[in-house]
């Protein structure tokens, strides 16, 4: 069973396997270790790559931002900031992969980056804008397993039926590691920042999460708020249970989680639409 | 709430989201929340390219949906690991009073 983790790790750390990434992304990560280089430097160079330009402004124009009128890369890296830009560049080629053969589990990122937002909002954190990223790509390992390893897929959508048992409880039986695991090779191969990549590594273990725990465990939530109200297809079919350390974390109360409930499921629907017309 | 073609929208019924032209989510919206829907309001809305609404409770039954009971049976489902946890047997309860809340005066129909 190690040999199956030693593989998969392998495959990812080795980004020739993975769907291409475009030179443009170097490009970026360059410029952007350059404090002279500014934003406009930034934007000219991914908006040189139409295809990817468009990628990312459907992504930030989704209502996981709520901004709706993002019309060019130099608006969307002065809202969204740099670091959130070259986050969805660098995802962009996973998401369209999403979209086409997973909507269940488009619908539900999406919907964990909506509800991170909102939550971030309510508890009035700072970079909101990076917690719905990391809601949005909090399962992204998900879809490296379907990817890479489709006859694993099968064994663990048979062991979650048979056995009743948490997704990642069956990752964990035929893989012998689980998607949060492969999202955190996934974000040390992407060079993904700390407040992306803990998120991603500990959504379902919140306590492991030491710099960024407050980031961690809004998405932790976020997850568990959408799996309770069973929109999209995350691949469980149980919701988790909501950790002591994301709670206290947040200091959150009975009705801070109704009043966040109230609002999450009032923009759901605008996040079925938005999936609609992406699927239309 | 229940999002409905406006097709099938009838006077009394109340407006659940604000309504925006042509169904678009953004600029002013051209009928408010709460708003009682009345035959000339619907045709108004017609006329400003709206296709979809949403109105409070569940008015319009359709083949396929969901009764509360089975509503609140899958609900239950979802929670069978997790129902013994006192944080999360929360989250439980402000789901399970939601959906009784949303299905408004409809609620009580039964399953088939």
């Amino acid at each position: 069973m190690d040999d199956k983790r030693s593989e998969l790790k392998k495959i990812i750390m080795d980004t020739k396997t993975l769907p291409t990434l475009p030179g443009v992304i170097n490009k970026l990560n360059m410029l952007s270790e350059n404090e002279k280089s500014s934003v406009q430097e930034m934007a000219k160079i991914v908006s040189s790559d139409s295809v990817l330009s468009a990628r990312i402004l459907r992504l930030a124009n989704s209502p996981s931002y709520g901004f709706y009128r993002v019309s060019t890369i130099s608006n969307a890296m002065i809202l969204l900031g740099v670091n959130v830009v070259k986050s969805l560049a660098l995802s962009s080629s996973i998401f369209e992969i999403m979209e086409k053969n997973s909507v269940g589990l488009w619908e539900h990122s999406l919907a964990v980056g909506v509800a991170s937002n909102i939550i971030a909002r309510k508890l009035a954190l700072s970079e909101c804008e990076e917690i719905a990223t990391a809601g949005l790509l909090h399962d992204i390992g998900k879809v490296i397993i379907s990817l890479k390893c489709s006859e694993a897929e099968t064994a663990i959508l048979a062991a979650i039926r048979e056995q009743e048992i948490y997704m990642r409880e069956a990752e964990q039986l035929v893989l012998d590691t689980d998607h949060a695991e492969v999202g955190a090779w996934l974000s040390k191969s992407w060079f993904l920042p700390d407040k992306l990549s803990e998120p991603i590594s500990f959504h379902h273990n919140v306590i492991q999460s030491d710099t960024h725990r407050v980031k961690t465990s809004v998405v932790h939530i976020a997850d568990i708020i959408i799996k309770a109200s069973g929109f999209g297809n995350s691949g469980d079919i149980f919701v988790p249970k909501i950790q002591q350390a994301a709670w206290d974390c947040l200091k959150l109360s009975q009705e801070l989680l109704a009043e966040m409930v109230e609002d999450i499921e009032d923009k759901l629907i605008e996040v079925k639409n938005f999936s609609l017309e992406i699927q239309a | 709430m229940q999002k409905i073609p406006l097709m099938l929208a009838k006077a009394d019924m109340i407006i659940g989201r604000d309504v925006f032209r042509g169904d678009t989510q953004v600029g002013i919206p051209v009928c408010g929340r709460g708003t009682v829907l009345t035959d000339s309001l619907i045709d108004r809305l017609e006329r400003l390219d709206v296709q979809t609404i949403i109105v409070e409770g569940h008015p319009v039954w359709e083949d396929g949906d969901l009764s509360l009971d089975d509503m609140l049976l899958d609900l239950s489902r979802r929670f069978d690991k997790v129902k013994d946890d006192p944080l999360t047997a929360r989250l439980y309860a402000i789901y399970k009073a939601n959906l009784i809340k949303s299905m408004g005066d409809d609620g009580g129909r039964q399953a088939e």
